[in-house]
């Protein structure tokens, strides 16, 4: 019982950091229709250049977050065109081969972080990751720490950006034409291939710098990508695919079960829970917490 | 007359608030043919989605041979002998035309030896023999519109139901699908028929429904329907034929 | 087809005497692996080539039947041959709870689930006392090659039997195809999709579960790192997609070229393990865009249209009528 409110505050915060590697994504989703396997890779990539260019610069890994976004998003843009062949192919399903593509690509991209930064764990130095808030009233007491606050706030910064790109710049009205309808859209002499390759480099960069924090928090390693591939899914499938509105009620929900099975019961069990809590929602309201899934 | 083989009753299909689809009741004879028109957005592929089981009515009945199908899903429906064609095509593209109807004949012919010959039979009937072995996909219009009524007919329905199929084809091929439904009617098949050219309608119909905005505004014998003056003002610069 | 029965049945003879010629036991071993690989890779290609759905946890089916094998003989005192129908039976109804939810929607929640529950089975393996957590599972050794050499093919080959039957032979692949290409057109001619592919699911699922037995005992070894790898579903996934989806010799023929390459790559490049994974990803990632067919597509692709092109030039298409007309089957 003393341990609720550490619990619900570290729910709250732990939730921020899944926002932003389930934002992007569902936004990709929303408008390419791709399901991105290589989602927890893109994170992994992004700690390891936050992590070295750090090491080489001696800069605060937080300062760094621009530099990730923009390296990381250009290399999205870039990639983008390859997708979009795959998804206009005319053989087979192209929904479905991309799927395969992308996991592919994951696979991959896990092989080359293997290679590079080797098996073991690391953490991202940051100045900030030292301090600490703590709050007492009573036997209840919450320990912040510093670093955690920051990953909110960011993950609340980028929540706005991008609400804010969608809904007030004619860049965010082209996305939302393209994701209701590609013909009508196309009609409106919006280019799909344009807008498709800014959309996917927005949401590569938005996951890279995400990589970051995490590492700032916790530890990464060349092999972290399958389990944040598979919290953003949790996330997106229970948001509703495609519905961002949603991704932050199940980035926190993502976050509460994570702080109470750590500090309640067996964190091994974690995964477990969360594959449960998806069966349960994909059985009863299969189209996210909210019903507004594509 | 003896229990008609379809009787829709009362019919109310609503979307949100809205009624695209209104009390609507009429019935098809055993080897009738009933037209069903109306202009854009009269509700008349809703109508036909609820009789198929891809939308279960909101209020009303649905009564196939005297019993009650509302709400039964579209194979169990596809499996008592009710056939439908889709006004967007539905082809399985990456299928040959065989294929494709095979699919269909598989619900009578369970082996696949037997289900075969069916298509094949099918095919001869509908002239779609010559592309047999072709993929669907390769099918310009007219041809997959045949294969639409290849598929529904490979059913052996009792009962079929016809969205658009005379649509969009050139005057001979029109006449071609025409001379087919008749061919088909007098086999002993009912038929309930959606089609935007009133001339075709008028032409082979017992009996007219008339949808506009989801009201059934008119129901009769095609000469009294053209006459009804609720029916030509709704068409009124809709249609001019 | 006759041709087609008489070029298996003469695959199988030829496999059937390799251990009366072949001693070596790596060989043996090598061979028996690729037995199951070929079992894994038709399996999984019932789901996506067939169906049209990806199950990215299909090692999770085959985990679960290590695990069930294990747990039988070792807890249990059961022999191993009573312990493989269990392993089978599990595995399938793991996929008929997975499936009910999951299989009603769109491919892309089918994707995720399938592998978050093979993720979640992992972690069940490793905080329960009864597969021995972390630390894995030990067999009662039994030092038989050539046992598990036959064991294996008579597997595999079942497998493929009776995938052989019910896909191409019997109606049900057909009607797989067509929830495939318009799930929703296949339901106005009488087919029920959300049975249907429940059904291939759990076909798919059970000789994955039967195998993962065998290799248990076979091994005797295994533990959640091994039996219950990510690596298991993606190198299925290579092989299928690699050898051509929807069909039943595109995944053999992937299986075989894949694993031999894995099997080379072993032995002369072991010090560079993790370049496999790369060049397992690169190869998906390249097969999608340029082979979408994979190799045996394209191959029977190019023959069937250069036979089309023969024919068309041969018979005149007036009186070419339908040819197959009481033809047994010709697929």
């Amino acid at each position: 019982m003393l341990l609720l409110p550490q619990a619900l505050v570290d729910g709250l915060l732990i939730g921020g950091i899944y926002i932003t590697i389930a934002i992007g994504f569902s936004l990709a989703y929303g408008v390419m229709h791709i399901i991105d396997f290589a989602v927890g890779e893109w994170i992994m990539l992004g700690a390891f250049l936050g992590l070295y260019l750090s090491q080489w610069t001696q800069v605060e890994p937080l300062l760094l977050l621009p530099v990730v976004f923009v390296v990381f998003a250009v290399l999205g843009y870039l990639f983008q065109p390859v997708i979009h062949r795959v998804l206009s192919g005319k053989k087979g399903n192209p929904l479905l081969m991309a799927l395969v593509f992308t996991f592919g690509l994951a696979i991959a991209f896990k092989g080359l972080g293997l290679t590079v930064f080797g098996f073991f764990s690391r953490s991202i130095p940051s100045a900030m990751a030292a301090d600490s808030f703590t709050f007492v009233r009573g036997d209840f007491f919450v320990t912040i720490p510093v670093i955690r606050l920051i990953g909110l706030a960011y993950a609340i910064a980028v929540t706005l950006a991008l609400s804010w790109i969608l809904k007030r710049t004619d860049f965010g009205l082209a996305v939302q034409a393209l994701a209701q309808n590609k013909e009508a859209a196309g009609l409106m002499g919006i280019s799909a291939k344009r807008t498709n390759s800014w959309v996917y480099g927005i949401y590569v960069g938005i996951s890279a710098m995400s990589g970051v924090l995490i590492g700032c928090m916790f530890s990464i390693s060349a092999q972290m990508g399958g389990k944040y591939t598979v919290f953003s899914f949790f996330v997106v499938v229970l948001a509703g695919m495609g519905f961002l509105a949603g991704v932050p009620w199940a980035a926190f929900l993502l976050g509460m079960v994570q702080s109470f099975f750590l500090i309640y019961f067996d964190p091994g069990y974690t995964l477990l829970a969360v594959f449960i809590i998806l069966y349960a929602v994909l059985l009863i309201s299969p189209k996210g917490l909210f019903g507004k899934g594509v | 007359m003896t229990e008609p083989i379809l009787r829709v009753d009362g019919v109310v299909k609503a979307f949100g608030g809205l009624h695209a689809v209104n009390d609507v009741s009429f019935e098809v004879g055993k080897g009738m043919i009933v037209g069903l028109i109306g202009p854009n957005g009269a509700g008349k592929t809703t109508i036909f989605n609820v009789i198929s089981g891809y939308y279960a009515p909101t209020r009303g009945r649905v009564f196939f041979k005297g019993s009650d199908i509302s709400g039964l899903p579209p194979y169990a429906l596809a499996k008592m002998g009710i056939g439908r064609t889709f006004q967007v095509v539905k082809p399985f593209p990456g299928l040959s035309v065989l294929e494709n109807v095979m699919v269909a004949s598989l619900c009578r012919h369970p082996r696949k030896h037997d289900a075969r010959r069916h298509a094949w039979d099918i095919l001869e009937f509908t002239g779609l023999g010559p592309r047999a072995h072709d993929a669907a996909a390769s099918l310009t219009l007219p041809g997959r519109k045949r294969l639409e009524i290849s598929k529904a007919l490979a059913l052996e329905p009792q009962l079929l139901l016809l969205d658009e199929v005379v649509a969009g084809l050139n005057p001979t091929e029109a006449d071609r699908t025409i001379e087919l439904i008749l061919k088909l009617r007098d086999q002993g098949i009912s038929i309930l028929i959606v089609e935007h050219i009133m001339r075709v309608i008028m032409n082979i119909s017992d009996q007219v429904v008339v949808l506009n905005f989801g009201q059934q505004i008119a129901l009769g014998k095609p000469v009294e329907v053209v006459k009804d003056p609720v029916v030509i003002e709704a068409y009124l610069g809709e249609e001019a034929a | 087809m006759r041709r087609g029965i008489f070029a298996f049945w003469l695959f199988i003879g030829l496999m059937a005497v390799v251990p009366a010629f072949v001693q070596n036991a790596f060989v043996l071993r090598i061979v028996t692996e690729l037995f199951m690989w070929i079992g894994l890779a038709i399996t999984w290609d019932v789901m996506a080539g067939y169906a049209g759905y990806l199950n990215f946890g299909h090692g999770a089916f085959f985990g679960a039947g290590a695990y069930t094998t294990a747990i039988l003989m070792m807890r249990c005192g059961w022999t191993f041959a009573a312990t493989l129908p269990v392993a089978g039976l599990l595995a399938g109804l793991a996929a008929l709870l997975a499936g009910i939810p999951t299989l009603r929607l769109k491919g892309a929640y089918f994707a995720i689930a399938t592998w978050a529950l093979a993720l979640a089975i992992q972690q069940l393996a490793l905080v329960l006392d009864i597969t021995g957590g972390p630390d894995g599972m030990r067999l009662p050794p039994f030092l038989h090659p050539v046992f598990f050499f036959y064991v294996m093919l008579a597997v595999a080959a079942v497998t493929f039997l009776l995938l052989w039957l019910l896909l191409e032979r019997a109606s049900f692949g057909l009607k797989l195809k067509a929830i495939r290409e318009d799930e929703a057109g296949a339901m106005a001619l009488g087919l029920n999709p959300a049975r249907i592919k429940i059904q291939a699911f759990v076909l798919s699922a059970v000789p994955a579960g039967v195998l993962g037995g065998i290799y248990a005992f076979w091994i005797t070894f295994i533990d959640p790192a091994s039996v219950l790898a990510d690596i298991i579903t993606d190198q299925a996934m290579v092989m299928a997609v690699f050898g051509g989806l929807g069909t039943l010799l595109g995944p053999v023929i992937g299986a075989i070229v894949v694993f031999s390459f894995k099997t080379l790559f072993w032995a002369y490049l072991a010090d560079y393990q993790v370049l496999y994974l790369i060049i397992l990803g690169v190869v998906i990632a390249l097969t999608v865009v340029f082979l979408p067919n994979g190799i045996w597509g394209t191959l029977t692709g190019q023959i069937q249209a250069r036979n089309a092109l023969i024919k068309g030039m041969a018979i005149d298409p007036a009186q070419g009528r339908h040819p197959e007309q009481g033809a047994d089957s010709n697929d």
